[in-house]
């Protein structure tokens, strides 16, 4: 090692030899310049997102083909744009393209959430699933379905229900404390009394509306308001950039706290910042697909994997969630046809096994 | 207070601590421009907390920080971290980063979300590199690279920063004496370049050897401050640690060497 | 260590969860979801006079619950005790690791496959609650998570999340097992028998005797690994006897109750508060403090909402997770 850096002070004028950050850019990164603006792209982070964007836009076609009737994914893909027959357009665009829509939706907020809530924990088990939400949304969604004097769609219930656990996570932990712990464990102990309560209402109600709510108690895509789903589209729209640009910020508070602080980074106004996007992300997902777990813990694993160490891999994570969600949707409908099962328990099996693995393995004291 | 070399950083009955518990007391310090200045006492002397409340990581509970005549509580971040730069202890770098991903860091301050790599930008992540003698692995992930090339690499972080002030919190601590002596000739070369360092330094014969300006802290306050030479003496090494000893000059730099300690009685008791 | 042991602190510290314990106890007996029956009907149930619905309601209703709140309240509480010394983290918690829920899943299969509530649950509900464990424990091995509390929290959490959805799973698609298992998965000490848990007493009996076995050796363990092995101990020995232990305890528990979270979390904290760290004296307070805390829960469950009452694991989260919160709010952590 002191032989390798003394040959560098020797043959440092070699141009072959010297590393790629010498070249105008750092390395494996791409400058765009326009005047007195610029970007850095990070290379590997695009290609990843290229390639998690292609599988999104075919596992679209699979799902908006897939059903009783099937049409041929390309064509599914052109009726979405009012292409074809007539009969094809109606099937997808009136019929399916909620449910897919919802899917994708549901699975890149979540995606990014896990992203957003791992990168400030600087831990890669923080996940939306964990935060107490979805056990909001479940609660009140059973609470409309068995009826606790109320008429309202266990939808708009459930996303009320997000909401509320949102603010009284917030209002509790007071801040989001040390890398967001505080807040992490607050929603943690919160979601554990809306769990009890839902496990009461279902044992109290008669029997017939326990049934009824019990999907509610796992994630699932069927049959889901429309109004929802295409505020969740929204949300999504709307907080994609917005969680490009705090993802960015929060690579620097991968480094110690002390100089994230003295690179200026002010770090207790990103954690709320993240720590609000994340939320609302996550309440918007649950409010549409109920309590889908393991896409927030998987998704950001995925992005990390393919995207590199350099980034933040929020648009990876968002589109590996909808990739994911998406695929076990069309697992879920298609392998025991015509019996259909819910998203959240294909997850569920899916993702079970892998969680095991996950926490079991050798560690190598990873750090994000 | 007299200062005669102009001070880059002055304290004016600084007061800082966490929540009910005061650990810095109305503390007068002055940081000497263009000079090494090294933060010596006991442990639990409050040594880091000034450190960091220098950095702005801690508010002043009372009194004030001037950087170069300004008051720093004044200042926003973005203008904090482009003229003062500090490296904590627990230097823990994400998995799979490589020297350059990390010096480039360092230019946060000086980028904005659609100026996001200027030409200044590159030549300084360059050149912080070439300083601390790091160019022929700056695509090298940190993991591979020794105790010593990684501490380097956090200073080229630093250096990346191009503020006039660097702030560096035990620089060479868990570092073997080899890599100890690499890091504090980096930071004298960086001191003759023209930059302000302030450093806390465990290890008493380094902090006279390469350090111009010594600060003596005791219990949250400063109990002597001045060049190696003049305030060294074995009392007050006794003061701040407790100890006796002698103190002989080292035969090639001249500066103080501690031999010869003994616990003193009087503690024993 | 016998001087040690027996502290002023340790003396009072038994003197007051005993005083606790007895007051509890007679709040169980004489307190139900309506007024009917008051203490002095149950003092003379016990004194072999009263009326038949009053012995009815005492001795067939009360009393067996007030047996089985003790009894899990022992089991929680001292498993609650062990964990968190074990992992060296206050808040390693049966429920938040994921022992209960994996006690709990294991029991919901067996019911999906056939078997009754009653016989073998328990030997399930162990079989279960030891795989929690060991994941739970498995992770806690794990570098760099002793100065880390909260990541054990969050394996745990994500651990019992996908567990319940295993057993979303099964109710889903398994009608017979939901309906026999609704009211079982919130957790009550409320209308079981004496009978139908005979068989988990033998267990928890010998899960608590383990317990104790290995309060000393968790003592040294207390000072970390290298240190106990120097003093002559064996961590993986200890780690596997915690394993077990809790499994048997916490198994036996949840196939009395059901699953019943912040028990573990809450006893021992309050156990420690009283006596100190010290693992051996903390362990024998929490054996004590666990009943009245679960037959105060159980109290509770049946007066908040009068005439119904609600279920113990309802209350018991109700009042363990601001707890929760409360420690995560305390700024620091302490270490064990």
């Amino acid at each position: 090692m002191d032989r390798l850096s003394m040959t560098s002070t020797t043959s440092a004028s070699s141009d072959l030899l010297a590393p790629a950050t010498f070249n105008g850019r750092p390395a494996g990164l791409w400058l765009l310049r326009f005047g007195r603006f610029s970007l850095l792209l990070d290379r590997r982070a695009w290609l990843a997102s290229l390639l998690l964007l292609l599988a999104t836009i075919v596992l679209i076609g699979l799902s908006l083909g897939s059903g009783t009737v099937k049409i041929a994914p390309f064509d599914a893909l052109a009726a979405l744009f009012n292409q074809g027959e007539t009969k094809t357009i109606f099937i997808v665009r009136d019929l399916r393209l909620t449910r897919v829509l919802g899917g994708g939706m549901a699975g890149a907020a979540l995606g990014m959430a896990g992203c957003l809530l791992q990168t400030l924990s600087r831990n890669r088990l923080a996940n939306p699933d964990t935060i107490g939400i979805d056990n909001a949304a479940t609660a009140f969604a059973v609470a409309s379905v068995v009826g606790v004097s109320t008429t309202l769609a266990p939808s708009a219930m459930a996303l009320t229900g997000a909401i509320t656990m949102l603010s009284l996570t917030f209002a509790l932990s007071g801040g989001a404390g040390t890398r967001g712990y505080r807040f992490l464990i607050t929603g943690l102990g919160l979601g554990a009394i809306c769990g009890a309560a839902t496990n009461l209402m279902l044992a109290r109600a008669p029997i017939d509306a326990a049934n009824t709510a019990f999907p509610w108690t796992v994630g699932s895509l069927n049959n889901r308001s429309g109004v929802v789903v295409t505020l969740l589209a929204w949300g999504v729209v709307v907080m994609l950039p917005l969680a490009t640009i705090v993802g960015k910020r929060l690579n620097l508070v991968r480094l110690p706290d002390a100089v994230a602080q003295s690179l200026g980074v002010r770090v207790n106004r990103l954690r709320f910042f993240t720590i609000v996007l994340a939320g609302s992300l996550t309440g918007l997902a649950v409010a549409v697909a109920g309590p889908v777990g393991m896409i927030g813990l998987a998704a950001p694993e995925l992005g990390r994997r393919l995207a590199g160490p350099r980034t933040v891999p929020i648009i990876p994570a968002a589109l590996a969630g909808a990739c994911f969600t998406m695929l076990a949707d069309l697992l879920g409908r298609t392998l025991f046809s015509p019996t259909e099962i819910p998203v959240g328990i294909v997850t569920a099996l899916v993702g079970g096994p892998y969680l095991l693995w996950f926490l079991l393995r050798t560690p190598r004291g990873k750090q994000l | 207070m007299s200062v005669s070399p102009p001070a880059a950083l002055q304290t004016q009955n600084l007061v800082l601590g966490y929540q009910r518990t005061t650990i810095i007391d109305q503390l007068n310090a002055s940081i000497p421009h263009g000079q090494v200045t090294a933060i010596i006492g006991p442990n639990g002397c409050g040594k880091s907390t000034l450190l960091a409340g220098l950095a702005k990581l801690h508010p002043a509970k009372q009194g004030h920080i001037l950087l170069d005549g300004r008051d720093i509580a004044r200042l926003s971040p973005r203008e904090m971290a482009q003229s003062l730069a500090l490296l904590p202890q627990d230097g823990v770098a994400p998995d799979g980063m490589t020297v350059a991903d990390l010096v480039r860091f360092g230019r946060h301050p000086h980028t904005g979300l659609l100026r996001q790599w200027s030409k200044d930008d590159q030549q300084a992540v360059v050149e912080a590199i070439a300083t601390a003698d790091l160019s022929s692995m700056a695509d090298r992930p940190l993991t591979t690279l020794s105790g010593g090339q990684r501490q380097r690499a956090w200073i080229a972080m630093a250096l990346a920063q191009a503020t006039p002030l660097l702030l560096l919190d035990e620089p060479t601590a868990a570092l073997d004496l080899g890599h100890q002596i690499e890091v504090f000739e980096l930071i004298r070369q960086l001191s003759a370049e023209g930059k302000t360092v302030v450093m806390v330094v465990h290890d008493l014969a380094s902090a006279c050897r390469y350090a111009d300006h010594l600060i003596a802290m005791h219990n949250g306050s400063i109990i002597a401050a001045g060049q190696p030479k003049t305030i060294v003496t074995p009392e007050l090494i006794h003061q701040l640690y407790g100890v006796h000893c002698h103190l002989i000059p080292d035969p090639i730099s001249g500066t103080p060497v501690i031999v010869g300690v003994q616990r003193s009685i009087e503690h024993r008791a | 260590m016998a001087t040690t042991f027996l502290s002023r602190r340790m003396l009072i510290g038994v003197l007051a969860a005993l005083g606790l314990l007895a007051i509890v106890v007679l709040l169980s007996l004489g307190i139900g979801s309506d007024n009917a029956i008051g203490f002095a009907q149950v003092l003379a149930v016990l004194q072999g006079a009263g009326d038949d619905q009053a012995r009815m309601t005492v001795l067939d209703l009360r009393v067996p619950r007030t047996i089985i709140g003790c009894f899990v309240g022992v089991a929680l509480g001292s498993a609650g005790a062990l964990l968190q010394s074990a992992a060296r983290n206050p808040l390693a918690e049966p429920g938040l690791l994921g022992v209960s829920a994996g006690s709990a899943t294991a029991v919901v299969i067996s019911i999906a496959l056939g078997a009754s509530l009653d016989n073998l649950q328990v030997w399930i509900a162990i079989v279960g609650a030891l795989l929690g464990c060991s994941v739970a424990l498995g992770v806690a091995r794990m570098s760099g998570l002793g100065d880390d509390p909260i990541r054990l929290v969050l394996a745990g959490a994500a651990l019992s999340s996908m567990l319940a959805a295993v057993s979303s799973v099964i109710l889903l698609t398994d009608q017979r097992t939901a309906d026999e298992v609704r009211f079982w998965t919130i957790g009550a000490i409320a209308g079981r028998n004496l009978s139908s848990i005979r068989p988990a007493i033998p267990v928890l009996l010998l899960g608590l005797a383990v317990a104790l076995l290995l309060a000393r050796p968790l003592a040294a363990l207390a000072l970390g690994e290298k240190v106990a092995s120097g003093l002559g101990q064996r961590p993986k020995l200890v780690r596997t006897g915690v394993m077990i232990s809790v499994a048997l305890l916490v198994g036996s528990a949840t196939a009395m109750a059901g699953p019943i979270g912040f028990v573990g979390l809450v006893v021992p904290i309050a156990a420690r508060a009283i006596v100190g760290p010290d693992i051996r004296r903390a362990l024998i307070v929490a054996v004590l403090l666990g009943p009245s805390f679960v037959l105060l829960a159980d109290v509770l469950s049946r007066i908040v909402a009068r005439p119904t009452e609600t279920p113990l694991g309802v209350i018991s989260a109700l009042i363990g997770a601001p707890i929760l919160v409360l420690i995560v709010r305390s700024q620091r952590l302490p270490a064990l």
